[in-house]
């Protein structure tokens, strides 16, 4: 086993960080990096780069405990704004969902549905629920990354929003199969929110057309 | 139909400008005359400006027919702006469309000024399938074309971005209106002073952006510990790295290669360094849409009702109705399909 850590190459440059790839004492490994934004300012960068890199590294590590498949963290390099992750094999959703059956379709959105489920119930907001975040691994296991946006909040407002933001991720890039896969989302959603707080997940999936209503330009005949 | 010279007469009536575009059907633009509202104080009262529509929109358009030596009876197709804005507003311009379309005899297209924003961009900066950043008095949108329509990515959940500096700037005393006064007074300081960053996913809020900058001005440390001047540049700074943070991941989410800044907002010189960054690190052609066609103008108008026209031609007189709350991505776009 080897006991350094080499990066090796540049894998994916996002908006906020970059992905490089590498090895981590001997294991295959990701390091996200927010890099200093040059278009902004310093003490914004700063601000931002900092309490970023900690908060998606202390979610990364609490949620854990409730079953969601996110990648574990080796390492956090605050002073450079990285954390080290385990690599995670597979491909984004985003890339092969508009060429999947629908069979496959339903059954990852609804699994999908029961992760974000889960999360909600504990109360961690993703806040960047989107296709692009979630890979599909050759053993079929649905992992949800970065948590960049991520906060905590047991409103139902901050729940329905992060449901909200899906919805139209599913509209704008998935437009086709958008009933089916949202229908299916909802459906996984549901089951995962459970029985005993089934009160609260029907006022959060009410609550996203509420704020659908309430969005700017919205039809008269769909305002309240 | 036989269009005689193939001459479109647009007419923008969203808000306060009252705007005639002539257009040819090359989208040559024949002449262009604004006549905007400009209030004494406060903000923009939708029946003073309906006022001064309506006493003006006759000697506009004469104005504008002259500017490209025509008559109204060369006209072959009127154009005007249909959605969305103000209502009282919009009426103006549907009322005088439909009357020339009728007593000319011509065809009529209603057009979504959201859209016409973009359209006038694409063909004036010669860019084909633009991520666009749209930032105006009214509106702050980020939108691309996919799947038959302008989708929309990101937008303001709750005042656009071109209201928070007007606004700031009436608070100041600063006149209407408020944006190259508030980009002037920010390029005097580097001083920075914590103001709220809230981006939720794509979208943006810039109201609590609002208050907070308003609180600074009405503490006993405004003038003692820091100037108008730093908080003009905070506000643009946080505002504007808000914007660019949003529009840099819709760039990385949607791949476009190519970045269309537009809209009021979009003359601001710091906005456009700051999206021109990103651009330029995503390996994307960066083109922000000439001052004169950036804000609301009755060529643009004109304009995309021409490509609506020769793509499945004009409406009927019962698809004019106004819609003030018409969003972009209700709309398919046949002359893209």
């Amino acid at each position: 086993m080897s006991n350094e850590i080499i990066v090796e190459k540049l894998i994916h440059k996002g908006a906020e960080a970059s992905l490089y790839y590498g090895s981590w004492f001997g294991k295959e490994a990701i390091f996200k990096k927010r890099i200093p934004k040059g278009y902004r300012i310093e003490q914004i960068d700063k601000i931002l780069r900092y309490n970023r890199t900690l908060n998606e590294a202390k979610a990364l590590i609490r949620v854990k405990n409730y079953g969601v498949l996110v990648p574990p963290v080796y390492e956090i390099d605050i002073e450079n704004s990285t954390i080290v992750m385990k690599y995670i094999k597979g491909e984004k959703l985003k890339d092969i969902l508009n060429s999947l059956t629908t069979t496959k379709k339903v059954q990852y959105l609804k699994e999908i549905g029961k992760i974000i489920a889960y999360l909600h119930k504990n109360g961690h907001i993703h806040g960047d629920i989107t296709t692009s975040n979630i890979i599909l691994t050759p053993t079929q296991e649905l992992f949800i990354i970065d948590f960049g946006l991520h906060d905590y909040s047991d409103s139902i407002e901050d729940k329905s929003t992060d449901l909200h933001l899906f919805k139209r991720v599913l509209i704008s890039s998935h437009g086709s199969d958008y009933t089916i896969c949202f229908d299916a989302f909802l459906e996984g959603y549901r089951e995962g929110y459970g029985i005993e707080k089934i009160n609260e997940c029907r006022d959060i999936l009410k609550n996203i057309s509420i704020i659908e209503t309430r969005g700017r330009y919205v039809k008269k005949e769909d305002r309240l | 139909m036989n269009l005689k010279n193939n001459l479109t007469l647009g007419i923008e009536s969203t808000a306060h400008t009252w705007s005639v575009g002539i257009v040819d059907f090359s989208g040559k633009v024949l002449s262009l005359v604004n006549d905007t509202f400009i209030p004494e104080k406060g903000g923009i009262h939708p029946i003073l400006v309906k006022e001064q529509h309506l006493n003006n929109f006759m000697g506009i358009i004469n104005k504008a027919l002259d500017d490209a030596s025509i008559s109204i009876k060369d006209i072959d197709l009127i154009a005007f702006s249909k959605s969305p804005g103000l209502g009282q507003i919009l009426k103006i311009g549907a009322h005088v469309a439909r009357m020339l379309s009728q007593l000319l005899g011509i065809p009529i297209v209603g057009v979504n000024h959201c859209i016409a924003h973009i359209e006038i961009g694409r063909f004036l900066c010669k860019i084909d399938d633009p991520l666009t950043l749209y930032v105006s008095g009214g509106n702050t949108i980020v939108s691309a074309y996919e799947s038959g329509r302008y989708q929309i990515f990101g937008e303001t959940l709750d005042i656009p971005v071109g209201n928070l500096i007007d606004s700031f700037a009436r608070d100041v005393g600063i006149p209407h209106p408020g944006g190259p006064k508030v980009e002037a007074l920010a390029r005097k300081s580097d001083n920075y002073l914590r103001l709220p960053y809230v981006v939720k996913g794509m979208d943006l809020s810039f109201s609590g952006l609002y208050s907070a900058a308003k609180r600074l001005i009405e503490s006993k440390d405004y003038k003692n510990k820091y100037t108008l001047n730093d908080i003009a540049n905070s506000l643009q700074e946080t505002a504007f790295a808000m914007l660019t943070e949003v529009t840099e991941r819709a760039l990385a989410h949607t791949g476009k290669s190519e970045v269309l800044l537009t809209g009021g907002v979009a003359a601001n010189k710091r906005l456009q360094e700051m999206v021109r960054y990103i651009s330029k690190e995503h390996g994307a052609r960066f083109e922000v849409v000439p001052l004169k066609y950036a804000g609301d103008n009755g060529a643009m108008i004109a304009w995309t009702g021409i490509l609506r026209y020769k793509a499945i031609g004009g409406n009927t007189l019962s698809e004019t109705q106004i819609n003030p709350k018409e969003r972009m991505d209700q709309i398919t776009i046949p002359w893209r399909s």
